[in-house]
């Protein structure tokens, strides 16, 4: 079994040799950037550097669900949920939402940060 | 006299400071990584990782308390990284004593000073000197730089074999994963602001050698659990085989 942080997706989607492209909707705006393959844009927010200072987030331990966006585009590159973010976000995972603190970007994604989920959305899975 | 380095060159005189005397290479975190260790002996683990990073925070404020008011996001940062210790989410010592127990220690011997080494509590005293008595850069250098920043790499090498071979659960291991990602952003956050203020030659030099002499604090600390906990049930030999450098290695430690 792996941890969200060890799954990592495979190839860079839609341009190859290209480092991944990542765009943000915040409050009407977007914000658009390129990270390094398997990069977690919570650490990359925590340093200072893109998506800082637009990327909302909190514990980084997929805990309290501030950095929790709607994944606009790039969501079936994913990898599979795991424990925290299933306990965290429950039904909001149906809904396309996930914990930004629990990825590794490797391709192309879109998001949308709007409210804080509520805790959890559905009752917290077993 | 050494010349003043800019960022790039100062950046790198760090990290081959700590590379050299990286823990991954001490036996105990060899034959953690080789799934070679029980869960009692990763108890012992955990019973004396507490005192080292338990008082962490404390560390940080004795660090806040005496950095100059002009840095003001170096204190923020200090403050940001206190918190997230400690009431951020999980508290981080509570997610360690659920790893603990989950190899069959209890909270009490967690938390009982009585538990650890003395070259634990050597290292836990040397974190609080430098914290105490070092300029407050030159402590984030030590402290930040040298040992948090080590962290992600460890756990990464670490965690993956907690649960394929060691048969953790995700919840029981859930100390490492947070510290993968949180200690990124310290040990990140620490190299900027050494790299800005560190900026006389002779604050670079000794930021260069507390990063020196913490990551080799560390790799003591994480050799002396080899030797009191591991060596009677795995010889070295037996560690040998996985990393035929250890001993070698351990012999430069113990003469430095």
């Amino acid at each position: 079994m792996s941890s969200p942080g060890f799954s990592r997706a495979n190839a860079s989607c839609c341009r190859p040799d290209q480092v991944p492209k990542v765009t943000l909707h915040r409050d009407g705006q977007a914000y658009e950037g390129e990270v390094a393959e398997n990069t977690n844009l919570v650490v990359k927010a925590g340093i200072r550097q893109f998506p800082f200072p637009h990327l909302r987030y909190g514990c980084g331990m997929g805990k309290c669900g501030k950095c929790a966006c709607h994944v606009l585009k790039g969501a079936e590159q994913l990898p599979e949920p795991g424990w925290k973010e299933k306990k965290r976000l429950g039904s909001g995972l149906d809904e396309g939402y996930r914990l930004i603190c629990q990825l590794w970007i490797n391709h192309d994604i879109e998001l949308e940060q709007g409210e804080i989920p509520g805790e959890p959305l559905t009752p917290a899975i077993a | 006299m050494p010349d003043l380095m800019n960022h790039v060159e100062f950046r790198t005189a760090l990290e081959n400071a700590i590379k050299g005397k990286s823990a991954n290479k001490a036996p105990f975190s060899i034959a953690w990584a080789s799934g070679k260790l029980n869960r009692a002996h990763l108890g012992k683990w955990a019973e004396n990782h507490y005192h080292y990073v338990g008082p962490f925070a404390d560390y940080l404020a004795y660090i806040y308390a005496r950095m100059p008011e002009r840095y003001t996001e170096a204190k923020d940062f200090l403050l940001a990284n206190m918190y997230e210790e400690e009431i951020g989410g999980d508290r981080h010592t509570d997610l360690l004593i659920r790893f603990a127990e989950a190899c069959g220690t209890t909270r009490a011997r967690v938390i009982d000073p009585d538990n650890m080494t003395a070259t634990t509590r050597g290292l836990q005293s040397w974190c609080y000197a430098v914290a105490m008595r070092e300029d407050p850069i030159v402590a984030v250098a030590g402290l930040v730089v040298g040992l948090e920043s080590q962290v992600p790499s460890i756990y990464r090498k670490q965690t993956p074999t907690l649960r394929e071979k060691y048969k953790f659960t995700d919840e029981e291991v859930e100390f490492f994963d947070l510290h993968i990602v949180s200690d990124e952003i310290h040990g990140e956050r620490g190299y900027q602001i050494v790299l800005e203020h560190a900026n006389t030659v002779e604050l670079q030099q000794r930021c260069l050698k507390i990063c020196e002499i913490g990551a080799q604090m560390r790799l003591l600390y994480t050799t002396a659990l080899y030797w009191d906990y591991v060596a009677k049930d795995i010889p070295i030999s037996e560690i040998e085989n996985v990393e035929p450098r250890v001993q070698q290695g351990e012999r430069q430690l113990l003469q430095a």
